[in-house]
């Protein structure tokens, strides 16, 4: 039950990283 | 369902992706145009080109009704496609994909590798690869579109899977990747507003909300039919027991086999050769993330939490509401739970996912047999069927054999979607990522960050990946093997090997030995010269 619980949250926070990783980089790169 | 509305609705959506397929027409000058629409493709157009290509209706249709049998433990997938699908992939896959291609000019996934190991027979062997296993792919996302025209529009299933194929090569062909990438920005825009819609509606239309909903699925853990208990499943919002056979399916062949293979998917890699710098890499990470969580996110959370919605209002689990079929479990949740308006909208969202997937699939198959098999396997030095450096015009000899490579990726599909058994979406598309990850990712990886992996070290991992991949496939994996029949007619057992073995994906077995292969064989033997080394890594 806590590997999926678990999985619920890495999916967030990945998408979170992609989130961040890419405004940081546009804004960089503009 | 009215029909006369479904239809005006789809002939509205047929008539801007006809005109997108001519503005991509429009667009292309040159071969370098057709194979990789010029290297100039906008961040928005390449995110959503990646993602919608990267989900088909096996995402959401095949795969959410995995998640109604297995329930939440498939996130593990949506974790896997975000953050190797798009982060590992775009931010240190991509941009030295895109270098490295453009270093070598390279139009193709098999001619990079090809170019950057110095050897034709790679090449070749990744086109035939491409050209024999691709057309299974495309077989199951035409299935899951031809079964659901069929069932919406009421017309005939053979009819549904010829035109639905003639409208996608009619684009592909005249537009080549400009029309497929203007197009697939369209249809991966309507698959996000669809998808986001789905998962509103969803906890609105579940009493209890959010966390009242995920309770209520917790608790119906005690419904799990007794086989399923037998394999292993222990309710929806928890994974298989450790080990058994339902924990090995979900976690080798859907969780792994899936969410590694994505990193070699020949269709996908070409996206990271459209643009033309690492700027537009960084902006569609942003957009791919995003995109990715709300497509296999969305699909497998329906697709578990349905069991609540199937269990309050007729008392079954959502397997037992679709007959048995998982490809079933999504589309009878929609109809049954969804308001009217609702179901027109999902309808052109599955419909996008699925010819957003099917175009780029008949594309990579074309140039697979034009400039992969052709003009490399006879030898082609004069430049007859293809100019060497994708500047000749599109009417040039390069781009006519390659439709004519699609026509034939075309009929071998239509076929194949004509005879393949039902409840095969899933198991077909884990089959084809699995095949790619053993057969190209060992050789990628190795292309795009080690300069000492050797032409020999490549080659044998690549035939080690393949041989091994087909031999567990039709002889160990008991699920394949089955339904393969080979293993069968020679021996008259199911399988040459006992449980676990015959419960694991090739992809476990096939994927490590390949990389071990080609790392052994690649420290003994003789290294690339080095001007080729230096101009495959020139400014990485």
């Amino acid at each position: 039950g806590v590997s999926v619980f678990l999985a619920y949250i890495l999916c967030i926070l990945s998408t979170l990283f992609c989130i961040i990783y890419g405004a940081i980089m546009w804004n960089k790169d503009k | 369902m009215n029909l006369i509305v479904l239809s005006i609705i789809i002939v509205v959506y047929l008539l801007i992706v006809g005109y997108l397929g001519f503005l991509g027409y429009r667009g292309t000058k040159t071969e370098g145009d057709y194979m990789v629409a010029g290297r100039q493709i906008h961040p928005y157009v390449m995110a959503l080109s990646y993602g919608a290509t990267f989900i088909s209706t096996s995402a959401i249709v095949g795969f959410g009704g995995a998640a109604g049998v297995f329930g939440l433990g498939l996130l593990w997938l949506t974790f896997l496609n975000i953050a190797l699908g798009i982060a590992v992939a775009f931010i240190l896959f991509g941009k030295r994909t895109r270098r490295m291609g453009h270093n070598l000019d390279a139009h193709t996934f098999p001619e990079l590798l090809g170019k950057r190991f110095n050897s034709k027979f790679i090449q070749i062997l990744g086109g035939i690869v491409i050209f024999v296993f691709m057309p299974l792919y495309t077989g199951v996302v035409l299935i899951g579109a031809a079964r659901f025209i069929e069932s919406t529009l009421q017309v005939n299933f053979v009819l549904a899977l010829m035109v639905f194929s003639i409208i996608i090569a009619a684009y592909v062909i005249a537009g080549g990747l400009k029309g497929v990438m203007y197009t697939d920005a369209l249809q991966g825009t309507i698959m996000f507003i669809g998808m986001i819609a789905l998962i509103a509606l969803t906890y609105i239309k579940t009493p209890g909300g959010f966390i009242g909903t995920h309770v209520e699925l917790t608790s119906l853990a005690s419904q799990v039919p007794e086989n399923l208990v037998k394999g292993g499943h222990q309710g929806w919002t928890t994974m298989p027991v450790l080990g058994s056979p339902l924990w090995w399916s979900l976690v080798s062949t859907i969780i792994l086999g899936v969410g590694i293979g994505v990193l070699a998917q020949p269709q996908l890699a070409i996206r990271f050769m459209t643009v033309k710098s690492n700027k537009e890499l960084n902006r569609a990470v942003l957009i791919g993330g995003i995109f990715i969580l709300a497509m296999t996110g969305v699909a497998f959370v329906v697709g578990a939490i349905s069991n609540v919605y199937f269990w309050e209002k007729i008392g079954k689990i959502a397997i037992a509401a679709a007959e048995g079929n998982t490809d079933l479990i999504i589309p009878t949740y929609i109809n049954m739970a969804m308001p009217k308006w609702f179901v027109y909208i999902f309808m052109i969202t599955l419909l996008a996912a699925a010819m957003s997937t099917i175009s780029s699939q008949f594309h990579v198959i074309g140039t697979s047999f034009s400039r992969d098999m052709l003009r490399v396997g006879v030898n082609d030095s004069s430049g007859i069927l293809n100019s060497d450096n994708g500047n000749s015009k599109k009417s040039g000899k390069g781009v006519v054999i390659t439709k004519i490579g699609i026509i034939i990726g075309i009929v071998i599909s239509i076929i194949l979607g004509y005879y393949l058994p039902p409840s095969i979406i899933a198991r077909g598309t884990a089959l084809f990522f699995g095949v790619c990850a053993a057969t190209f990712l060992p050789m990628f990886v190795c292309a795009l960050f080690w300069k000492g992996s050797t032409k020999a070290g490549v080659i044998s991992g690549m035939i080690v990946g393949i041989v091994t991949s087909l031999f567990w496939m039709f002889f160990v994996h008991k699920a394949n093997a089955e339904m393969l029949k080979l293993v069968v007619v020679l021996t008259g057992k199911p399988s040459i090997f006992g449980y676990p073995w015959n419960a694991m994906d090739p992809i476990i077995i096939a994927f490590p030995l390949a990389f071990l292969v080609t790392i052994f064989v690649s420290l003994g033997t003789k290294k690339l010269p080095q001007d080729l080394i230096e101009k495959s890594f020139k400014n990485i």
